[in-house]
């Protein structure tokens, strides 16, 4: 547990010191943001808004997919990688150290994605902000959860920027359904439908499992 | 050295693979001509055997990668990465056979039900799997970081399955291809299609191994060689 909590308050005192990572999540995901109005305005007919919460998650998950790049390309400067593996702490507490910081940064990011998008789309984002705001979470925590792991890969391969991309996306099938089919209903009648809940809860505690297990293999020394 | 070329297993998926695609050929040929499909309805004879193919790859490809975890010999490594190869090769082939029936049937290539697009999240997943043994350098951290995807992928199956299902529309994909839907005279050529399958399948992962287990050699003695001209 301290273990956790030295490596979450590292990752946010680096974060909070040079801020690089969260201004470029942020840019990245506005630009994103100004793409898809362009790409796919919402029409002002019936039904028009009904792409909206996919065009959301888009603006997330490219966003995060970005961060989660960063989160361990930070440890190779000073060899800080080999330090990390040869603590003699479980390395699973190590992951969650690193994937809590994570899902914070990312939370960030996506209050400032979901501000410019109620702007670009024109929507009232107040009366749902407390329920979206808990969807959103649960899908930070699924995609940093199997990200942070894929971070932990990618940054040893020779294609780093497209390698974590490419583990991530297949395997995120499931977190972006719940996080998408959750947002509608929160969009259409201001509730979340059970069934996109139970998904993104039962696929959090699945992948934050799976990674806390496989995180034992990847760090090396 | 061994002669890799002429190995037991080797001759005798390779003698099997013969007969049994040559009766599987006189059977399908032979095969109803379905009276509301048309011959396209042959595919059945192809489709379904490689998707099972497929699977028996991947799942290969979790179960190698979850015994290199936990004994370390590279073995189970080049078992793992030889299966997902030949997992790959059978899935093309079921995304190539499955879209061409579909046109001929539904009057579209694609359906996003549930088990086309779980079986296309899956072949993603595994040609993630061989890139990120390629782009990983060094043989035992290729080997590691692989057999946790390859096992993370196998485990995800019923998650994706139950994901995909709740989202998916009504599924035009027939249910169940068990016996009782197969009609008067499909039976025969549709089970000699799924072991006709599945022994291609054994044939190329052994020559695949052939070659995993060549390349070792090779690398093992260029190592030693190079230990030799140092000393």
């Amino acid at each position: 547990m301290n273990v956790l909590l030295a490596i979450l308050g590292k990752d946010l005192l680096i974060e909070w010191r040079r801020r690089d990572r969260l201004v470029a999540m942020s840019v990245f995901a506005v630009l994103v943001v100004l793409i898809l109005y362009f790409a796919a305005p919402p029409n002002r007919a019936e039904g028009g808004h009904a792409h909206v919460p996919g065009l959301l998650w888009v603006a997330y998950v490219f966003a995060t997919v970005l961060g989660l790049g960063r989160s361990f390309a930070l440890e190779l400067e000073n060899e800080a990688m080999s330090g990390l593996a040869l603590a003699p702490a479980d390395r699973g507490w190590i992951f969650l150290g690193k994937a809590l910081a994570n899902v914070l940064i990312v939370m960030v990011v996506q209050l400032l994605t979901a501000f410019a998008f109620a702007l670009a789309f024109d929507l009232d984002l107040w009366p749902i902000a407390p329920a979206l705001a808990g969807v959103s979470v649960l899908g930070a925590i699924g995609l940093c959860s199997l990200g942070t792991l894929f971070s932990a890969m990618a940054v040893r391969t020779t294609n780093r920027e497209v390698m974590l991309p490419l583990l991530m996306l297949p395997l995120m099938i499931p977190v972006l359904l719940g996080a998408v089919r959750a947002t509608q209903g929160l969009f259409e009648d201001g509730a979340v439908p059970a069934s996109a809940l139970q998904l993104l809860l039962v696929t959090d505690g699945v992948f934050l499992i799976v990674s806390f297990l496989g995180f034992e293999y990847v760090l090396d020394d | 050295m061994t002669d890799h070329t002429s190995s037991p297993w080797h001759r005798a998926t390779a003698g099997l693979l013969f007969v049994l695609a040559a009766l599987w050929i006189y059977l399908v040929w032979n095969a109803p001509i379905d009276r509301v499909q048309g011959v396209v309805q042959k595919i059945l004879y192809v489709h379904p055997p490689t998707a099972f193919a497929m699977y028996l790859g991947f799942v290969l490809t979790g179960v190698g990668g979850a015994l290199y975890l936990w004994r370390g010999d590279a073995r189970y490594d080049r078992f793992a990465a030889s299966s997902a190869e030949v997992g790959v090769l059978f899935a093309v082939l079921m995304l190539l056979s499955g879209p061409i029936w579909a046109k001929g049937t539904w009057g579209k290539w694609w359906s996003w039900d549930l088990r086309l697009t779980l079986t296309l999240v899956q072949f993603m997943v595994y040609v993630a799997y061989l890139l990120l043994r390629s782009f990983t350098e060094g043989s035992e951290r290729a080997a590691r970081f692989a057999a946790v995807y390859g096992i993370i992928g196998v485990v995800l199956i019923p998650l994706n399955y139950f994901a995909i299902d709740l989202a998916a529309g009504r599924s035009i994909h027939p249910e169940n291809l068990g016996d009782g839907s197969l009609g008067e005279g499909m039976r025969a050529p549709f089970w000699a299609g799924v072991v006709t399958s599945l022994t291609a399948f054994a044939y190329l992962l052994v020559r695949r191994l052939e070659v995993g287990g060549l390349r070792a050699e090779a690398a093992h003695r260029e190592a030693h060689d190079a230990l030799g001209a140092e000393g």
